[in-house]
């Protein structure tokens, strides 16, 4: 259980103590066979909280949604809602998971209203409910839209607006932003945030330790239990370190410096993007200490910031502590020579059009063997169907594309077995075991028969699955499906790889591995073409284009995308965030605000004069700024930045 | 031996091992390859069975003579008939007919007996319901059947003219002229439940890769599509085998038909036709978008195949436009090669039409389904 208990001024239910918990777990457990998901699981979540569970993949959290929601029983242990057992408490509930829960064939409006006769809202509250929760979310224009036309971001907004139409008291929200945009993400926050105002208890899980910031309390689950529970401060203030934000002219290798160095002020060091996050029981000794090591090896610094840490450095310090990094192999390489050649994909003027709808226009792209190329943007933006296109799933409507140095039939046997895809969705066999998904792989890419033991062995250890070869693929987690799915894609040595949302919901340890495979086969000469949603990822690429309804924006290096950006970028701690994020999306353009974990991110022109009026307005509506210190654009930040102005245009 | 190792080394042999193996798993494709079949097989079997006892006959007879009274025993003695009624009049006759309450009427003229003992043809009526067409066939086929044998205890055998005949039986078929009936139900409904099962299994196999979304998968492997389809084809095309055999265990075993002809002959043309149910199905696979689709679009296609077919009801009794239709239809060849096998004793030579017709369909919907598998995606 908690290392600590929680401190009840930080929790603060807007209700009166006196009332119900929205939700109590005493004990909780399930077993399914041999395996116990949840081993003994407490909790009480009061009305009108933000509650966070984060963890690792398999650590029992969709199993604990799924007994909340009345979907299972739980083997033992005390479950109630509302006071009520989970079934009875069913019509107060929503419940939304990573699968979208949408009629396909129904439109926007129609999907709501459906949700909305299911739970018997009157028809004036309906009229007055359905457009302000499509407009808080910015799907007001596709109301006649077909559900299934929506891009997945829209989809879980608009599933979202569904669970929220009847006015729930608990939503559940088992990773509803896996596979969304930064932007669409923030606008799903920003509406969980306001209807939790109104009194609704939220529970949630992300993959996206940024919105578990947003919680007021966050449950760190592992193997099954709770390993920590409190607000962020608790969590953070539980490591008893500072965080040192180093940003040098080469990540890996700097990394790997201080890592040689055994130095033992080094407590953890974790890569983030383009910076490493060093965690040092004491910042100014610790600073030095870096700059002594990189100086010995003569990797020039950019810059040193002193910081709390986040809650992602509390997530990966204390799995690593577990012993769960998950182990990082090489990968047997078999091939010999560098594919011929230098470019492995160029496209000239590539269009797709579906019906009157533009899906792709005018893209230029070049990628060389042993280049990794980001293809970055908005649900929706075009990337999957470029990808297709690529790999000759999709004929495009004009334009010109080089695969492997073939142009005219890009779905030749010899063409495709020099090409790895793993797609966006299930690229494995549900209904087969591990082991047989992998042989088959293996089998119908033509890896020979003598490497197969060896190369299937590697993935099983890669993710940590030997032994449980045998297994039905169906019943591994989702983000240990996609670790597989990858593993497949690669067994056979491919000259370019198409990854597409590679690492959508996979844990923030096993994606760090995920990337260190990733950048290996580029090091081999393998060309890369990568799309994601987690942007410090994305920093591990060495090209980037970022796609805005069908056209690529902007293109360059991650340094170069960064460097492009407009303005001075502010980081801000204030007493309400929300609040503020609210008034001052209102007062600047959209654009310049967001919300990062709990910090404001604010872009000025010129901060030094804009900064005293910015104060003025949050302080005529009580809100006090802690501190606000100039900081480097993130690639999350130029993500951001590009496609809001884009879509103003 | 070369050849044999390279094929089991293979994207193919990768391939077909996988389906073999999510097959095995899927119980419901195991489950709707047995118990479907052998049940359809049973129903239809039995149900349409011309044996039939117990139909109700109305008489009337205006003759009341020994030989009208002689004639209606033949017609009861072997349970066959009942006569639940007799009336005054023909119209009151045509009346019972009409309201359902007897299957057949029997209509005796006063002359009867009279004509009989002249040595003249003596016509009788029957009037048959014909809103149950089956049943109206067999009442029919019985009626003639019967007068015709009562018709031999009287003439002095051998006569050699059937013409003159004592009796002469005119049938009137009501609401529903000119029907035949047959022994011939069991081979049609294997070729039915064949079509059935084979385009439905296969359909459902294809789509539950789009459904799941692992087709793009596969297609972008360097695997063809006509190794893909390959794969899906040959273990459902084994599984189905045992279907025929299944169903001609059954056949041999409840409904004691004599397969008459060479049976590995029927296997092999059995086999021949079973890739023209994979091939619609894999088609209608391609037409569909989901699971639902594709089994409302199977209805669409195979009532019609089963209906032309002359399986259940006779092609002779469809107007000349949908008898020529029926050339069209492949259940219809099946049919007719499983009932030459199964009841006569025929070779190729009287076939050969039937198996051409056959091969033709087979390579037209396995060539269009591997032609629409890979471009759909698009």
């Amino acid at each position: 259980m908690s290392a600590f208990s929680p401190e009840q001024t930080v929790v603060s239910p807007r209700t009166s103590a006196e009332s119900v918990p929205a939700i109590t777990l005493q004990n909780l457990r399930k077993s399914y066979g041999n395996l116990e998901a949840v081993k003994g699981l407490s909790v009480v979540v009061q009305p009108g909280e933000i509650f966070g569970l984060i963890g690792p993949d398999g650590a029992g959290k969709t199993t604990t949604f799924q007994i909340l929601a009345g979907v299972m029983e739980a083997t033992a242990g005390e479950v109630s809602v509302l006071g009520k057992p989970p079934r009875e408490a069913r019509l107060n509930l929503g419940y939304l998971t990573q699968k979208f829960s949408l009629y396909t064939d129904l439109s926007v409006m129609e999907n709501l209203r459906y949700s909305a006769g299911l739970r018997r809202v009157p028809d004036a509250q309906f009229a007055k409910r359905a457009p302000y929760l499509l407009q808080q979310v910015g799907l007001e224009p596709f109301g006649d839209r077909r559900a299934g036309q929506l891009s997945g971001g829209m989809k879980q907004k608009l599933a979202l607006c569904c669970a929220l139409i009847a006015n729930p008291s608990v939503l559940l929200l088992d990773e509803p932003t896996t596979g969304v945009d930064p932007v669409s993400r923030r606008e799903f926050w920003d509406l969980l945030t306001a209807v939790a105002a109104e009194g609704v208890t939220v529970v949630a899980a992300t993959p996206y330790l940024d919105e578990a910031e947003r919680c007021q309390r966050i449950a760190l689950i592992y193997g099954g239990e709770i390993q920590q529970l409190g607000s962020l401060a608790n969590l953070r203030d539980s490591l008893g370190l500072q965080r040192l934000e180093v940003r040098a002219g080469d990540v890996a290798t700097a990394e790997q410096a201080l890592q040689a160095s055994g130095a033992p002020e080094f407590v953890d060091i974790q890569t983030f993007g383009d910076r490493l996050d060093i965690l040092v029981p004491d910042a100014a000794q610790g600073e030095q200490r870096v700059r002594d090591t990189l100086a010995q090896h003569q990797i020039p610094i950019n810059s040193v910031r002193q910081d709390a840490p986040t809650l992602e450095n509390v997530f990966v310090n204390r799995l690593r502590q577990q012993g769960s990094d998950p182990p990082y192999i090489s990968f047997p390489m078999k091939h010999a020579g560098k594919p011929k050649g230098d470019i492995a994909i160029t496209t000239q003027g590539l269009e797709k059009v579906f019906g009157t709808f533009q899906a792709v226009k005018g893209v230029d792209l070049t990628i060389r063997y042993g280049e990794i190329y980001g293809l970055l943007g908005a649900n929706g933006a075009g990337k999957t169907t470029v990808i297709k296109m690529l790999c000759g799933l999709l004929p495009p409507t004009s334009g010109h594309i080089e695969l492997a140095g073939e142009t005219a039939n890009l779905s030749r046997a010899d063409v495709r077995s020099r090409i790895g895809y793993m797609s966006q969705k299930f690229t494995l066999y549900d209904d087969l075991t591990i082991l047989q998904n992998l042989t088959f792989y293996c089998g119908v890419y033509g890896v020979p028969q003598r490497l197969q033991p060896e190369k299937i062995n590697w993935v099983l250890e890669t993710c940590g699955l030997q032994g449980r070869e045998h297994t039905l693929t169906a019943s591994l987690p989702g983000g240990w499906k996609q670790r597989v799915a990858f593993g497949a894609s690669v067994m056979h040595e491919p000259d370019i790889l198409f990854l597409d949302e590679p690492t959508s919901g996979v844990d923030p340890l096993a994606r760090r591995q995920f990337w260190r495979l990733i950048r290996d086969f580029a090091h081999r000469g393998t060309a890369i073409l990568v799309t994601t949603h987690y942007l410090e990822e994305a920093e591990n690429c060495h090209n980037m284009g970022f796609m805005v309804a069908g056209e690529v924006v902007a293109q360059g290096s991650p340094s170069d995308i960064k460097g492009n950006q407009p303005g001075q970028l502010v980081e801000m701690q204030t007493t309400q965030n929300q609040a503020a994020s609210d008034l001052l999306k209102h007062r600047l353009e959209p654009w310049r605000v967001s919300i990062f974990g709990d910090r404001l991110h604010i872009v000025l022109d010129n901060p030094d004069q804009e900064l005293p009026t910015l104060r003025q307005w949050l302080q005529a509506e009580d809100i006090t700024i802690h501190a606000a210190e100039p900081i480097p654009f993130s690639l999350e930040d130029a993500f951001i930045g590009i496609v809001q102005r884009a879509n103003v245009d | 031996m070369n050849f044999l190792r390279r094929l089991f080394s293979g994207r193919l042999w990768a391939l077909i091992r996988k389906e073999t193996q999510q097959i095995l798993r899927n119980k419901q494709i195991v489950f709707l390859l047995l118990f479907p079949p052998t049940v359809q097989l049973l129903v239809f079997g039995l149900a349409l069975n011309p044996e039939v006892t117990g139909l109700d006959l109305g008489v009337a007879d205006y003759s009341r003579s020994a030989d009208s009274r002689e004639l209606v025993a033949a017609l009861v003695e072997n349970d066959v008939f009942q006569v639940s009624t007799f009336e005054e009049s023909q119209a009151a006759l045509g009346d019972q007919v009409r309201a359902g309450r007897i299957t057949a009427g029997l209509v005796i003229p006063p002359d009867f007996s009279q004509e009989l003992s002249e040595n003249q043809a003596a016509p009788v009526q029957v009037l048959v319901d014909g809103v149950d067409a089956n049943t109206a066939g067999i009442a029919q086929g019985y009626v003639e059947q019967i007068v015709n044998r009562y018709n031999q205890g009287l003439t002095t055998p051998p006569s050699g003219q059937p013409e003159s005949l004592p009796i002469e039986t005119q049938v009137t078929f009501l609401y529903n002229p000119g029907l035949l009936s047959s022994w011939f139900f069991v081979p049609g409904v294997i070729g039915v439940v064949l079509t059935l099962t084979g385009s439905l299994v296969s359909s459902t196999t294809v789509i539950r890769e789009k459904d799941v979304g692992t087709l793009e998968q596969l297609l972008m492997t360097p695997a063809a599509g006509w190794e893909i389809l390959m794969a899906k084809i040959v273990p459902l095309f084994v599984l189905l085998l045992g279907d025929v055999l299944l169903a001609s265990a059954l056949a041999r075993l409840v409904f004691d038909l004599p397969f008459r002809g060479n049976y590995l002959l029927f296997l092999g043309l059995s086999a021949l036709y079973l890739f023209v149910c994979i091939g619609l199905g894999i088609f209608l696979a391609t037409l569909a978008e989901n699971q639902q689709q594709v089994v409302l679009t199977s209805f669409f296609f195979n009532v019609p195949l089963i209906q032309l077919s002359g399986a259940i009801a006779p092609i002779e009794s469809m107007p000349p436009f949908f008898r020529h239709l029926s050339f069209f239809d492949p259940l219809r060849h099946y049919v007719q090669i499983a009932r030459s096998l199964i009841l006569k004793d025929v070779g190729i030579d009287a076939l050969w039409v039937n198996i051409l017709a056959l091969a033709i369909f087979a390579i037209l919907f396995l060539g269009v389904s591997i032609n629409r598998f890979r471009a759909q995606l698009s």
